[in-house]
């Protein structure tokens, strides 16, 4: 019998090429007991492998190697000798360095708390990849280690090489000096190399002198001997070579796969001893991730208290402020569900928890942060009244134990919706603050290569142009549905390479190999982990790239696996939108809004949910929830918590849609499958729409426990037992059929609940969300420019581009202006409308921010308000001189796009009074070219060469441009002081099309008229109709619409259909467009900018589309909008 | 355009035309396949498998083809002929235009390898007015293959960017530059595509420049205040006032000597003699000029047709080949010595041909020979008073000459090591010492001498020697040297309960019996993502020879499955 006991995974990050699970897969398949996994300088992958392992029956050994600096002496001759090779130059081997590796196996949970430390400690001081660990470090953190030593890299092979034998010998001496005699193991691999086994003599002569016992490993880095390959590519990655340069980095042979142990033992059938000794050190390898000793921080309570004692009373608080002024009967519920609920969590030991939350909520509102919980705490009544969640669990009759179940024996999950960015931050750095740097750290994310980072890297390293490999990375398809064409083969096709070619069929097999290995370790947007005492001894911290953060070496589901609990803070923009809309409310209008007393009857919000006028609004806002709002005419505010639950993959892929709005709008009888579900289906007429409602009929139906219901749930949602799945649903059918459920019914409750197990909504969620989303709706409603001003102030967010934010705004009234260096802030801003506008509804307009302006650096910007704020700008020279942050690029692209044309100005007519003639030639284009044909819509941008002409603009456009210019150039001390000259330019003005390129450029949208309003009259020559004049034309009507292409949609759930959303100076056309047809029309469809679509109208229920028989591309304008692709 | 002298002109007395081939590379192609020029044609360039379009014909564009598509992209397009890029034809349709436009004009200008100038003064009396001339030209062009585009202009940069924008022929009249210019895009301006020609156009695209006649009438203080003289030189470019030298071709410096004979040479001795004779001619007039050469160029003409009478009897003779179809297929036969110091002496140029004809026999009887020289400045070397003597070049390329002829030319040279696992990976270099000669010699090179031994540093034997390796304890002073077999033994091996017992060696009886020990195996791989892939298992083995033991290391090619003997240990 052979136990492999030195072996990598792919979390040793381009080390090794096997994923924990396809070592344990193999391993089980070779018939071997146990295996231990030493990943380097790290326990990435162990979770994932405890995990495959408990589920083969396998014991999985933990370890890692860990990269410590060379003993003295040599440690001091070497790294002085080698002081220049130490940077970061990896291609220089470890022992040039100074350094070795060392594997460590852990014998105990001392031994893997000591592990986890060691670690710590090199990784927080050093820089990413980097660090090692000094002899008194290992001398510290040796008690329940046991120590190998090593292969190519390990500290016999280094010593040796370097000082020969007498210094290994020593070496060995010390590390068993340091490790105790009977830990310490001296490592044998046959890789069929001659410098190796020379190696190996001279261990074993060593191991005999000392009297230490012999180890045979493998050193392993891939299940496979195939997955050598992918080795060798992963070298030259980090090398950064190519494998034609990589050399002698590259391995020598395949021999580092899994081997059988029948293998092994012929392998080292002169040394039985050391294949013998495997087995008995598994044996004394007692520790796995069962015995990982985690606990959750106790929260500090007063004297007297216990956590038990003070949460209750944090509740009972709660619950006055919550359910004082509810009915007797809800109030009662409630007391009761709150007791229920507290008894569980005192039975479950998670006062702490909670308390830890309420804590984090209530720091939040005493710094005036938006938090709400979400997720499946919104189903807990303790969490309302603590504040943690907005939805009430009791008279919205959630269910608890979708939160908690005493049987699922897993932990709480909640989550907290923060606004993204600098609140966020607060909030995780209080955490730190709190439980200390070693008591609290970010999960990690672990990046693996997906398909465009593969193409890339590994078509890097077979050698080929960057130009190349843009194309391969181009074609990686990003639709969300797949068709039977889309895969690898195709992209490389639409690439131009021709997978017949050897070398490209190595590139193509590569790259699928490739997928879903982990690349590197990033930080997860908001999973926190917090550990009562020393979080650094349950798993490894590293530094974050963002300073100040720490982060652990596991991801948030190994975090779940291993029963740790993490708390989720989540960045969410809408928060951040409706917090900064609250502000400039206030600063603008002096008004306060409070989101917790919103009136919930708003009529303007539901006329405009009804309308399906909703960009810009949460989670209500895609193209698929516009299509179903006119249908499910939205009157309450459960209504929006059933808007936002709908459309998911669940029900669209259960067919629960459909019926749910026929039966709503009354065209097909209410029908509960079995008359003892009413009272669970009854609010979603008799279609399940939530995830509790399918564990409420499982325990309605089939007499399940809550536990048991959730525990279905996930069996069915992650199908990742078959057999586990088929039990339960033996039992779900027999309790069903035990209650005289009928077959019939049987088989649609058992559909529902395997169709969106996974993918559906748990109300709770969508009744958070639904609140968030009626609070955005609002916000538009009724302060449209500070609700927009913060919509463009967190982009990027949301469904739709900023340019259709802009024209969505302005078609509602609002006056939207451009940026001006006289009057932009960094962030959109709101002002009084100087100019009273037709169809502005309100005086207030929005004025756009600096960081609209492409390429401007937010230093730059600042820094213009700042000299503003000091004197206004004289002139373009004055600005450059005073803002010399300012790249010319940047003031290129300011005066581009028109937001140097008041520079100077200061309401005063125009200062350099224009010459006759240049004004003549001014006018003369106007009356010819600037005005657009046909245009109903009049806007501040259009009419800037007539503000210049007024005396209101003091420049246009390329007068700014021509100014710069002379501006940046540096003249010389000579001609410093010389007088600006005459600042007429001998340019012509944009034209209207050159300034939308240029705005479209230089800030990815226009606040002037929309690119088809030009062209309207040649549009109505084609026969092309306005989005607006859709809702007067009859159903099925054969008629063209053409527009910008905003949004490309290809659902996974839609079967190949591709949906187009079409702007056009009215509005947005939607246009569905059939398989076959885009298959034809693949490329136009996926890359033109302007489209005319031709086909039959459909008008169901107010929901209008295009069914598009035919699509072409429209000339509008060489300006290059965008649409939002592949959501 | 810096660095040319430009000057506003005053006086126009002086017209130039200019002459421009669109699409050059592929019209350099369609001048020795002209039924192609009514297709679509592509022209490609890059190694397989990625090479990528670099010049498309008229139909091909509008066919949706362009520069930088993929092979595979442009395969799908029906009717479409595709040629790889050819840059000896480019450069014989450059020397084409050079004989035409030379054919009109003495002093023409090569401006790109698809543009030339020339200076029509004098030439009205001779060919008839202007735009007779242009046509003319364009005629001559189009007659020797080539489509373009001619213009004639009172400066030579005003006939260039009239021929590059305006297609068939152009005659802009005194005083009319500015105006005819005016209608073509600023892009005729730039022909390269330069970091600082980019930025200038983006410059011109954000001001509105689109036209040349827009940037004629920009003020011109006020553009030399912004874009400095470069925009007042792209403004005289523009308004067509400006003027400047030509700098003429000049002839080229051809050193060619050619004999026509009146019967066909067989005998390699008549043919050194007359070689002996070119040679001394071409030298004399190398060296009337000051010069030397490099390299020498032999192009013998062979009678078409000729077959030997007795195949085998090619002793002393011109080499008559073993197989007639192959003389029956060559017409003419060429070789070239490159020498890595300029020489200047017919003898030893002579000792170098007759060695290599002697080993590159011309293979037919030979009726043309033609012997060119090109010229190079003549070395002027002084070694060092205190630096031990290099060998004298002229002896050291006589000497390779002669071993290469011996042992193959790809046998002589320099090793340079390559960074690889493969065993032996190297390359041959041409051995050429640094001058003065250098006592250091490479690392790489002094790794391994080209002796064929190779330092086996790790001395341990599996069976029989327990002992730690010299090397690891420090004492390096014992090792092994491989004596590598060039080429390797191929020989069969005897397998017996898994053991290797016994090789057999059919060419070398001294080479085969009882395989006493072995080591191994030693697995190596590499180069999988090659064509060349290569897998190997290697063993040290004693085996018992006739009279003594010997050492060998045997191989086994683990995808071919040959197993041989690479070398033997000392």
């Amino acid at each position: 019998m052979y136990i492999e006991l030195h072996s990598r995974s792919a979390f040793s990050f381009l080390e090794g090429a096997s994923l924990p699970e396809n070592l344990v897969e193999a391993c089980a398949n070779l018939n071997m007991p146990a295996m231990a996994l030493l990943d380097r300088d790290g326990v990435y992958g162990s979770p994932r492998f405890h995990m495959a392992a408990k589920k083969a029956r396998i014991k999985a050994h933990i370890g890692a190697e860990v990269t410590c600096e060379l003993f003295s002496p040599q440690r001091h001759r070497d790294t002085e000798k080698n002081k220049n090779h130490k940077a970061k130059d990896s291609s220089v081997p470890l022992c040039l360095r100074g350094e070795f590796r060392l594997p460590l196996l852990v014998s105990s949970r001392l031994g893997y708390q000591n592990l986890c430390r060691l670690i710590t400690k090199m990784k927080l001081r050093s820089a990413k990849g980097e660090g090692a660990v000094c002899e008194e470090e290992l001398r510290q953190h040796a008690t329940g280690l046991i120590c190998l030593t090593g292969d190519d890299n390990g500290p016999l092979a280094s010593t040796l090489a370097h000082g020969g034998i007498e210094e290994a010998r020593h070496c060995v001496e010390q590390l068993a000096n340091i490790f105790g005699r009977d830990n310490i193991y001296v490592e044998l691999q046959r890789h069929f190399h001659r410098e190796q086994e020379a190696r190996n003599h001279a261990a074993i002569e060593i191991a005999r002198s000392l009297q230490l016992p012999l180890l045979a490993t493998n050193g392993v880095c891939y299940a496979t001997a195939r997955e050598r390959e992918l080795c060798d590519v992963f070298t030259a990655i980090r090398h950064k070579r190519t494998l034609a340069t990589a050399g002698r980095l590259l391995a020598r042979n395949s021999e580092r796969y899994l081997k059988s142990p029948q293998e092994m033992q012929a392998l080292f059938a002169d040394l039985p001893e050391a294949i013998a000794n495997t087995v008995e050190l598994s044996s004394r390898l007692a520790f796995t991730f069962k015995d990982l000793g985690y606990e959750f921080p106790k929260y500090p309570v007063p004297e007297g208290e216990t956590m038990m004692s003070f949460l209750r009373e944090r509740t009972r608080e709660g619950f006055q402020q919550r359910y004082g002024r509810a009915s007797s009967d809800l109030q009662s519920r409630a007391r009761c569900q709150i007791e229920r609920e507290l008894k569980l969590i005192e039975k479950l030991a998670l006062p702490g928890y909670f308390l830890i939350v309420w804590d984090l909520v209530r720091f939040c509102r005493e710094e005036n942060i938006l938090v709400q919980g979400r997720g499946s705490a919104a189903n807990s009544a303790v969490c309302y009244s603590l504040g943690i969640t907005a939805v009430d669990a009791v008279s919205m009759e959630l269910l608890f134990e979708r939160f908690l179940s005493e049987e699922r024996g897993e932990w709480p999950d909640i989550d907290l919706d923060l606004p993204s960015g600098d609140q966020r931050e607060r909030v995780i750095q209080y955490l730190y603050k709190r439980y200390g740097e070693r008591g609290a750290a970010m999960t990690a994310n672990v990046i693996t290569y997906r398909s465009r980072m593969a193409s890339r890297e590994m078509g890097k390293a077979l050698g080929f142009d960057p130009e190349t490999l843009d194309k391969v990375s181009a074609a990686v398809s990003t639709w969300e549905y797949r068709d039977d064409n889309d895969t690898f083969d195709h992209r490389f096709r639409d690439a131009g390479l021709d997978l017949n070619h050897p070398r490209l069929r190595k590139y193509f097999e590569l790259c699928v190999a490739v997928q879903d290995l982990p690349r590197h370790l990033g930080q997860h947007s908001g999973g926190m982990v917090i550990c009562q005492g020393q979080l650094d001894s349950i798993v490894p911290l590293e530094p974050a790239s963002m300073p100040g953060r720490v982060v652990v070496q596991w991801d948030k589901e190994d975090c779940a696996d291993l029963g740790i609990i993490k708390v989720d803070l989540l960045g969410l923009g809408m928060m951040a939108v409706l917090e900064d809309s609250l502000k400039l409310i206030h600063d603008h209008h002096g008004e306060e809004v409070n989101l917790a007393h919103l009136p919930s009857d708003d009529p303007a919000v539901y006329s405009t949910l009804q309308k399906a006028d909703t960009i810009g609004m949460f989670q209500i806002e895609s193209r698929a929830q516009m299509s179903c709002l006119p249908r499910l005419q939205p009157k309450y505010f459960y209504d929006i918590v059933v808007q936002v639950a709908i459309i998911r993959p669940g029900p669209i892929v259960g067919q629960m849609v459909n019926p749910y709005l026929r039966r709503r709008m009354g065209r097909e009888p209410v029908n509960h499958l079995h008359p003892s579900l009413e009272p669970v289906l009854a609010r979603t007429l008799g279609v399940p729409l939530f995830q509790e409602q399918l564990l409420r009929i499982a325990m309605v139906a089939a007499n399940f426990t809550g536990g048991e219901a959730e525990e279905l749930r996930r069996a069915m949602g992650f199908k990742r037992s078959q057999a586990r799945m088929k039990d339960i649903e033996a039992r779900l059918r027999s309790g069903m059929e035990s209650n005289g459920i009928s077959r019939e019914a049987q088989e649609q409750i058992v559909l529902s609940i395997s169709s969106f197990a996974l993918y559906g909504f748990p109300e709770s969620h969508a009744a958070s969300f639904a609140l968030i989303a009626y609070a955005s709706a609002y916000l538009k409603c009724h302060y449209l420019a500070a609700f927009t001003a913060a919509l463009l102030n967190n982009q990027p967010m949301g469904f739709y581009r900023p340019a259709t934010l802009v024209k969505d705004a302005q078609r509602h009234g609002l006056k939207v202006l451009p940026i001006d260096v006289t009057k932009s802030e960094w962030q959109c801003t709101l002002e009084r409308s100087a100019l009273s506008n037709q169809q502005s509804t309100s005086s207030t307009a929005l004025r756009l921010g600096l960081r609209y302006a492409r390429g401007l650096r937010e230093d730059a910007g600042q820094a213009i308000v700042l000299q503003r704020a000091i004197a206004p700008f004289v002139s373009i020279r004055d600005l450059v001189h005073r803002v010399p942050e300012l790249r010319k690029d940047e003031l290129n692209t300011l005066a581009e796009i028109g937001a140097l044309n008041s520079v100077g100005n200061s309401n005063s007519p125009r200062r350099h009074g224009g010459t006759e003639k240049t004004d003549k030639r001014n006018k003369k284009n106007i009356s010819i070219s600037v005005k657009p044909p046909d245009t109903s819509v009049s806007e501040p941008a259009l009419s800037e060469v007539e503000g210049c002409l007024r005396g209101e603009l003091a420049l246009h456009r390329r007068d700014a441009l021509w100014q710069v210019e002379r501006a940046v150039r540096n003249s010389g001390p000579l001609l410093d002081e010389l007088p600006e000259p005459d600042t007429n330019s001998p340019l012509h003005p944009m034209n209207p099309e050159e300034r939308l390129v240029a705005d479209f450029r230089g800030t990815g949208m226009t606040v002037g008229p929309h690119p088809m309003a030009y062209h309207r009259a040649r549009m109505e020559a084609m026969g092309i109709h306005k989005a607006s004049d859709l809702s007067r034309i009859p159903d099925g009507q054969h008629l063209r619409i053409g527009g910008c292409v905003i949004c490309r949609q290809r659902p996974g759930t839609a079967k190949g259909f591709v949906f187009l959303s079409i702007e056009d100076e009215t509005g947005v056309a939607n246009a569905i467009v059939m398989p076959d047809l885009f298959q034809k029309n693949r490329l136009l469809l996926s890359s033109a900018q302007f489209l005319m679509v031709e086909g039959i109208l459909q008008n169901q229920d107010n929901v209008i589309s295009v069914k598009a028989e035919r699509v072409s591309p429209l000339s509008i304008t060489r300006a290059e909008t965008s649409s939002h692709d592949f959501y | 355009m810096k660095g040319l002298t430009h000057r506003v002109i005053e006086s126009m007395s002086q017209y130039f035309a200019c002459i421009f081939v669109p699409d050059f590379p592929v019209e350099a192609l369609l001048r020795a396949e002209p039924e192609l020029r009514s297709r679509s044609l592509a022209v490609l360039e890059g190694k397989a498998p990625l090479q990528k379009v670099f010049a498309v014909n008229e139909n091909a564009r509008r066919a949706g083809v362009s520069q930088g598509m993929t092979k595979l992209q442009i395969e799908a397009c029906s009717g479409l002929v595709l040629r790889a890029r050819s840059l000896p034809q480019e450069a014989a349709a450059h020397a084409v235009l050079l004989d035409c436009t030379q054919s009109f004009s003495p002093r023409v200008e090569a401006v790109g390898c698809d543009t030339i100038v020339l200076d029509l003064a004098g030439l009205q009396p001779l060919f008839g007015p202007l735009p007779k001339i242009a046509r003319a030209l364009a005629r001559r062009a189009s007659d020797l293959g080539l489509e373009s585009n001619v213009s004639v202009a009172g400066n030579p940069e005003t006939a260039t960017l009239a021929a590059r924008g305006f297609s068939g022929v152009t005659v802009i009249p005194e005083g009319k530059e500015a105006e005819q210019l005016g209608s073509l895009p600023v892009e005729v301006l730039f022909e390269n595509s330069t970091q600082e020609s980019a930025h200038l156009l983006e410059t011109f695209s954000r001001w509105g420049i689109r036209k040349l006649r827009d940037l004629a009438a920009l003020p011109d203080v006020a553009l030399s205040e912004r874009l400095g003289q470069d925009g007042i030189l792209l403004q005289a470019l523009a308004r067509g006032a400006t003027s400047r030298t030509l700098v003429p071709v000049e002839p080229p410096l051809i050193f060619e000597e050619v004999v026509e004979l009146e019967y066909p040479l067989v005998l390699l001795e008549p043919l050194a003699f007359l070689l002996g004779r070119l040679l001394e001619q071409l030298c004399a007039r190398l060296e009337a000029r000051a010069l030397a050469t490099q390299e020498l160029r032999l192009s013998l003409e062979l009678e078409n047709g000729w077959q030997p009478e007795d195949p085998s009897a090619n002793n002393g003779e011109t080499g008559v080949p073993a197989r007639p179809s192959r003389a029956q297929a060559r017409q003419s036969f060429q070789r070239t010595l490159r020498l890595p110091v300029p020489l200047l002496d017919p003898k030893t140029f002579l000792k170098l041909l007759q060695l290599d004809l002697k080993a590159h026999p011309p293979g037919a009887p030979i009726v043309k020979i033609r012997l060119a020289a090109e010229p190079v400045r003549p070395r002027a070397a002084q070694n060092g008073l205190f630096l031990p003597p290099a060998p004298e070049p002229e002896k050291l390329e006589l000497t390779l000459a002669r071993i290469a002829s011996i042992v193959g030319e790809d046998k002589v040279g320099s090793l340079e090591l390559l960074d690889t696992h493969r065993p032996q990976g190297f390359r041959m270099q041409r051995f050429a010492p640094s001058e003065p000669f250098s006592p250091q010699r490479h690392p790489s090179t002094a790794l391994r001498a080209g002796s064929g031994t190779e330092k086996n540093s790790s001395h341990f034997s599996v069976q029989k020697n327990s002992s730690v390796s010299p090397c690891l304890r420090g004492e390096c002073d014992l090792v092994t040297a491989l004596r590598i077999f060039r080429p390797p033994v191929d020989i069969a091996v005897a397998i017996q309960d898994g053991k290797l017992a016994h090789i057999t060696c059919p060419r070398n009886k001294a080479m085969q019996g009882e395989i006493l020990w072995a080591a191994g195996p030693w697995r190596s791989s590499g180069d999988w993502w090659e064509k060349e892939g290569w897998a190997r298992d290697e063993w040290d083995i004693a085996v018992q020879g006739e009279s003594d033991i010997a050492l060998y290391r045997l191989v086994r090619d683990r995808l071919g499955g040959r197993w041989f003997l690479e070398g033997t240990y000392d």
